[in-house]
């Protein structure tokens, strides 16, 4: 699977330089011709689904960026720029920008992470692990909605569980719900423990298929289990962290379901996407302002995926 | 890896910009008109229209209003034998209904012939121009439109028309634990002021064992609209007709009360999800919750509940309660055959019997003066507060209704005082700012001179 990020060899043969490097135009002969009908009868209807559901959408809403428009209003008024030169004015930009840092930040390293340090342990050959296994990919296959719901229980500050422990060691519960700050907090744990199954699954299929005969023959010159981790596992693990780091980045920057769950207002959770959701059907009703944002939103995504792809990718070992 | 751009791609990537240009074009709103419409306030002529065969209602159902809205569509066809209304559950609140209605305006297409609108919502669709006044309807049909509650009706007028009709309508009320304020040895009535509270607040939590002698409705559940009442009490407000005066004395001053009732005094908490619950689960003494909760806390409370009129404020101890709830619209985007069949409904449902069945099934209010109360006040006398608090509510502050986002806006600075220990001026001043920009950006251009 981490396989397939990998850059292939190029196995186009060196041309000559010169003129003479010009290759002619292929002759369309009828094989040519039959061979092209038959590439069209398979690619075009996935073509069309995707031109349709995917590019039209998306170039759509890069041209309602450009309106001054109210949802549900039959009129709009062309406004060029306006609605960038807004965002990027307003207090809301480095609230949103700033949010949504936090966000992907601390849920990308906390799943990463935690999900490593879970893989290692289910690595270890004792027994429950393939249940445990089980356990902790559950969460990711839940729905979000489901889980949201159970973990606003969970952080309920009048009668929840975290709330009900609290009370035992006779502390107040934090207001998970009602103060900013803390319910991006309790969105991250949530998010965190939702995917850290995926990360660990992932990681522990890497760890599973390292080299054995590395790791005897660096335990045989005397180097201990942490050394082994950071100077042959870890090192070895690039591809799948690097598989991953794309993965959980693009999803934690389009993490929808729990927030909307947890934190309808978005009080202190407005990442991008959920800003331009609440900017559009929230309350305000800027279609055009919230395409603006979904678009900024799509060029951070492809910036950062460029710069992966470009950069990261660098540090990677293949094999 | 070099790109070549030869006279053969060229061409193809014109073709292929040109292509997405007209693609995008496509669908979405007109940009021809050279600005946004509003609804027009003319009168329409529905003689000689016969009502379509069929009509969707959508709802959120209200005050968990399923069944009796059954009820009483049921009773509607019976009398209408040519007319299907088909309910449809559109919305698990005003937001979610709202989310839908605005989603099917843009889709142009599957809009409903009735549609439940909250007090925030209408002027929105209006602006929008998504709804038609009622006025020729009401007229055709001769509803008896002086028999609204007038407070009630008058909620929906602009520009000269009537654009919904009240339905599912409340006002906030007090709600205490009668037991708890038995153990203080307080007084059996609501407090007349939030000062003769706060005298009662730290006996009743000492002898209740309560966590909070009152609790503060959820933030993300209108905060806006609750807050009103210690607002006006202070003699502040979110807004005086078009000024926004959420910063003024007053209004800073309610909000510092409000929070050191939290943080000084600690004898407040704040809801984290429906204050109604807090209350009958015995988590706190009292709370202010709409009267569509009624029914539901006279239900699952396992103690005497007692209702009252909400608390004056040291500038104002009557004339703090908003109105609120929902209204009936009807979308401008169907059939005159569809609006005419979505009017005989609207009529129908808000006669007086069936304001009545459906007070009795919610404890909203009724919203007709002839609505015969008797057999409801025997079974669930508490109503009768609110009926009577009706003759004491004021007009909501524009800010709240009419700017669009504000009660969001209102319920983050409310989450920030109340939930952080914030500045209570500084936010109020933050919060002017951001509701001076939503009028000057959303709705003073759309508003009529």
């Amino acid at each position: 699977m981490t396989r397939q990020l990998a850059p292939q060899p190029s196995t186009k043969p060196n041309r000559p330089p010169g003129p003479a490097a010009k290759i002619p135009h292929r002759r369309w002969t009828a094989r040519n011709r039959r061979d092209f009908f038959v590439f069209l009868a398979m690619a075009l209807p996935n073509l069309v689904l995707i031109a349709v559901f995917t590019y039209r959408p998306l170039i759509s809403n890069m041209y309602y960026s450009t309106l001054d428009w109210t949802l549900g209003s039959p009129s709009a008024t062309v406004v060029g720029l306006a609605n960038y030169v807004t965002f990027f004015g307003s207090n809301d930009a480095p609230k949103v920008l700033g949010t949504t840092a936090v966000f992907t930040v601390v849920t990308v390293g906390g799943s990463m992470l935690l999900g490593l340090l879970v893989a290692l342990a289910l690595n270890a050959k004792v027994r429950g692990t393939t249940f445990a296994r089980s356990a902790v990919f559950a969460p990711y296959v839940l729905s979000g909605v489901g889980v949201g719901l159970v973990w606003l229980f969970i952080f309920d500050p009048g009668y929840g569980v975290l709330a009900w422990l609290l009370r035992g060691l006779g502390q107040q519960s934090p207001q998970w719900i009602n103060d900013p700050q803390l319910s991006l907090v309790m969105v991250i744990i949530v998010y965190v423990w939702k995917n850290l199954g995926y990360c660990a699954v992932v990681y522990l299929a890497g760890l599973q298929s390292l080299p054995q005969d590395v790791m005897e023959a660096a335990a045989l010159d005397g180097a201990n289990g942490f050394r082994r981790f950071l100077s042959i596992s870890l090192p070895l693990l690039s591809p799948t962290t690097f598989f991953l780091l794309i993965t959980t980045m693009l999803s934690s920057l389009q993490a929808f379901d729990l927030i909307r769950i947890m934190t309808p207002l978005g009080t202190g959770t407005s990442t991008l996407i959920y800003e331009a959701y609440l900017q559009a059907f929230g309350a305000y009703n800027r279609a055009g302002y919230s395409a603006a944002i979904s678009v900024v939103l799509f060029a951070i995504l492809l910036v950062i995926t460029v710069l992966q792809l470009r950069f990261v990718e660098r540090k990677v070992h293949y094999s | 890896m070099a790109f070549h751009l030869d006279r053969r791609h060229f061409l193809g990537l014109a073709g292929a910009t040109a292509s997405a240009a007209a693609l995008a074009a496509c669908g979405g709103p007109s940009t021809t008109g050279g600005g946004q419409s509003t609804s027009q306030a003319t009168d329409i002529d529905f003689s000689g229209v016969k009502p379509a065969a069929k009509i969707d209602f959508w709802s959120s159902h209200p005050g968990q209003s399923q069944e009796v809205e059954k009820s009483l569509i049921e009773k509607f066809q019976a009398k209408n034998p040519g007319i299907t209304v088909n309910l449809v559950t559109a919305g698990a609140n005003y937001e979610e209904i709202a989310q839908k209605f605005q989603t099917a305006q843009a889709a142009k297409s599957g809009l409903p012939g009735v549609v439940v609108l909250s007090d925030v919502w209408w002027f929105r669709y209006y602006t929008n121009g998504s709804i038609i006044p009622v006025d020729g309807l009401t007229k055709q049909l001769g509803t008896k439109m002086d028999d609204f509650q007038q407070s009630l009706v008058n909620d929906y007028k602009y520009d000269g028309k009537q654009w919904a009709l009240p339905y599912g309508r409340s006002t906030p009320l007090f709600y205490y634990n009668k037991d708890h304020f038995a153990a203080a040895g307080l007084p059996d009535r609501a407090p007349k002021t939030w000062d003769e509270f706060a005298e009662w607040a730290p006996k009743l939590k000492a002898a209740s064992g309560a966590q909070y002698a009152y609790i503060y409705p959820a933030l993300a559940g209108y905060a806006g609209w609750t807050l009103q009442n210690m607002l006006w009490g202070w003699g502040g407000g979110w807004s005086k007709e078009w000024d926004i005066t959420c910063d003024s004395a007053e209004s800073v001053a309610a909000l510092q009360w409000a929070q050191d009732s939290i943080y000084k005094d600690k004898w407040a908490g704040v809801s984290s999800k429906e204050a109604a619950d807090d209350f009958s689960a015995g988590l706190t003494s009292t709370t202010i919750s709409s009267t569509g909760s009624l029914l539901g806390i006279l239900k699952s409370a396992k103690f005497n509940v007692g209702v009252g009129f909400l608390p004056g404020g040291p500038k104002a101890d009557t004339n703090v309660c908003p109105t609120g709830g929902a209204g009936l619209g009807i979308p401008s985007g169907i059939t005159k055959e569809e609006q005419m069949a979505a009017g005989m409904f609207l009529d129908f449902v808000t006669q007086p019997e069936s304001t009545a069945e459906f007070s009795a099934a919610t404890g909203y209010m009724p919203t007709r003066k002839s609505a015969d109360m008797t057999a409801v006040l025997a079974k669930t006398p508490q109503i009768k507060t609110a009926m009577d608090q009706l003759a004491v509510t004021k007009v909501q502050d524009n800010a709240r209704v009419f700017l669009p986002g504000a009660d969001q806006e209102m319920a983050k600075a409310a989450a920030k005082i109340l939930t952080q220990q914030g500045d209570v001026k500084s936010t109020m001043t933050d919060l002017k700012n951001t509701l001076q920009g939503i009028y000057d950006r959303d709705v003073k251009p759309k508003l009529k001179a």
